[in-house]
């Protein structure tokens, strides 16, 4: 018997190496290896240097840094707020049966399936000042004037900000479907005899219910949208005049500069800022059951 | 009997904002791709034509073509690449106890929401040493890593629900473990192998941060890298060959997305979130 249990133990492992392997190589030691690199002075054509931590100091007193720190919290909370409001609308409109519904839910899966650079590249045409679909709305209804969308920080935070809500809703509806599909029909109907209204059966038998689904939901997109680059990116380029660069950004250009100690040492605040909320992640969902 | 009337004139209002919100942008640039000059926002007519879809396919120098083929030249092996490393790690997770087998998974999933800016600059350094930068490899083993966990989920969802006495039965047989996981479980979860196909294929094409980095010219730049760095000549977007390729990349995307939406969002669901 023990025998066949060390044999088993060996196979396990044998076949769950070539995994263990792949994330050691391409994202173990790359951290670690991040975090080396930004305890030095590394810079392309400078000899390289331990320095410790001063590429943190540097950065702790650079108003770049903190700009772009506040610009990424601030479009993750209100980013995260308004995909949760309309993903529990839409899920819950998707639950009713209605004609219509089928086409629903075919067709919400389409911002999800557009690759994001792809799509920042449509939310840079809907903004054009002169061949965008928002201004021309403006425009032909006559109820306002254009509005430069991507040339003021304001208009660009709300550009990428509803940009990034137009892509990531799907998934948020997706994951509040399923959590509403749990809920026992039996609760609504006993409520519908106890002449609870459509608000109340909201308020005391939906939202407990769904907080499940809905704590994993949240901290996976605030996770999610921290690390935000790509839409930023293509959309904005981080501008105007870096108002829009998040963290991801900020060290891309370190890296793309040259830098990599000043852009390893952003990357290592912008992955412990992450991991605290995939360490939540974990935590919210009983992911051990399935195992 | 009123609820009735306000919950009616909620589902309409619903519908439409919904159908509006999802639609409007694809159908703008649709419209927009087929559209020579826009001169139909000056008041002028709208001028339908194909020119744009043959502008950038005959134009090589845009090379559109190339990074279509890069990205699914890409895509396509990550996916396999990754099924099979996933299959094996999910059916050892399934079928076995070791030390790990809480941890491995729950690990990985910590992994699936790093930030890859936090390895980025490190691949970028070794990638360069071993003069991978530009070719297909460069790309594809990072994708491979960062996608195994998302695909080690759903099919630790998919394989769980598969009963053990299959393999205990098999292996009173004389099946090896590795037939019993080729022959048995793969084949009894093809829709987990789809979906997580799936997921993983579209992850590769979405992705930018390590494309943009790790990669330099058409010979190996995916189509996510060629329409960010898509310009005219003049600095000024040229609106309709640019919606022209996007509508290139989404049109078969979104037909793909909709005749296996439901591979998709049970790869969604079981994967991220219900474990």
């Amino acid at each position: 018997m023990k025998i066949k249990k060390n044999g088993e133990i060996r196979t396990a492992y044998f076949y769950i190496s070539p995994l263990l392997t792949i994330i050691l190589l391409f994202i173990l030691i790359p951290i670690v290896g991040t975090f080396i690199n930004s305890l030095y002075r590394d810079i392309t054509y400078l000899p390289s240097r331990f320095t410790g931590f001063t590429n943190y100091a540097d950065l702790i007193k650079l108003s770049d840094f903190w700009n772009s720190l506040k610009f990424t919290t601030l479009f993750t909370a209100v980013s995260v707020s308004l995909e949760t409001v309309l993903g529990i609308s839409f899920a819950l409109l998707l639950k009713e049966v209605f004609t219509g519904r089928s086409f629903l839910r075919t067709i919400l899966l389409i911002p999800w399936a557009i690759p994001t650079a792809i799509s920042a590249r449509l939310w840079q045409l809907m903004y054009n000042y002169n061949y965008g679909l928002l201004n021309y709305f403006l425009d032909i209804t006559h109820t306002g004037a254009k509005v430069n969308w991507l040339g003021t920080a304001h208009g660009a935070f709300w550009a990428i900000t509803i940009a990034d809500v137009w892509k990531t809703t799907p998934f948020m509806t997706l994951i509040l479907l399923a959590g509403l599909q749990t809920i026992p029909d039996e609760l609504y109907e006993q409520a519908m005899v106890d002449n609870a209204t459509m608000w109340k059966r909201f308020l005391y038998i939906t939202l407990p219910l769904l907080r499940p689904a809905l704590v994993v939901a949240l901290i996976f997109r605030t996770a999610d949208a921290l690390r935000i680059f790509d839409l930023v990116y293509v959309l904005t380029g981080g501008g105007p005049a870096g108002s829009t660069r998040t963290v991801s950004i900020l060290g891309f250009h370190y890296f793309i500069n040259g830098d990599f100690g000043t852009g390893s040492a952003v990357s290592i605040i912008i992955f412990l800022l992450v991991f605290i909320f995939s360490f939540l992640y974990i935590r919210a969902w009983r992911f051990k059951e399935t195992l | 009997m009123k609820e009735v009337y306000v919950k009616k004139i909620l589902i309409v209002v619903g519908t439409i904002f919904f159908t509006l919100f999802v639609l409007a942008p694809v159908i703008w640039m649709l419209f927009v791709s087929l559209t020579k000059d826009l001169g139909f926002l000056q008041g002028g007519g709208v001028n339908l034509t194909l020119s744009n879809y043959v502008n950038i396919i005959s134009n090589k120098n845009l090379h559109m073509l190339d990074y279509l083929k890069n990205s699914i030249i890409i895509s396509t092996t990550v996916s396999f690449l990754v099924i099979f490393i996933a299959g094996f790690g999910a059916y050892a997770i399934t079928r076995f106890n070791f030390p790990g087998k809480f941890t491995i998974p729950l690990m990985m999933l910590a992994i699936s929401i790093f930030p890859q800016i936090s390895i980025a600059g490190y691949l970028f350094k070794i990638e360069s040493n071993l003069r991978l930068i530009n070719t297909y490899p460069a790309l594809i083993f990072p994708y491979t890593a960062w996608t195994a966990p998302l695909a080690l989920w759903i099919l630790i969802s998919y394989f769980s629900q598969i009963p053990r006495e299959l393999d205990e039965a098999a292996l009173v047989d004389g099946a090896s473990r590795k037939n019993i996981l080729l022959k048995i479980i793969f084949p009894l979860s093809t829709p987990g192998l789809i979906s997580a196909f799936l997921i993983v294929f579209i992850a590769c094409i979405n992705e930018l941060l390590f494309a943009l980095l790790l990669t330099t010219d058409y010979r190996a730049q995916t189509i996510s890298v060629g329409i960010t760095l898509f310009q005219g000549l003049h600095g000024e977007i040229p609106w309709g060959e640019l919606m022209a390729s996007a509508s290139l990349v989404t049109v078969p995307l979104i037909i793909l997305t909709l005749f296996l939406q439901k591979y998709i969002i049970s790869g969604l669901t079981r994967g991220g979130v219900k474990g």
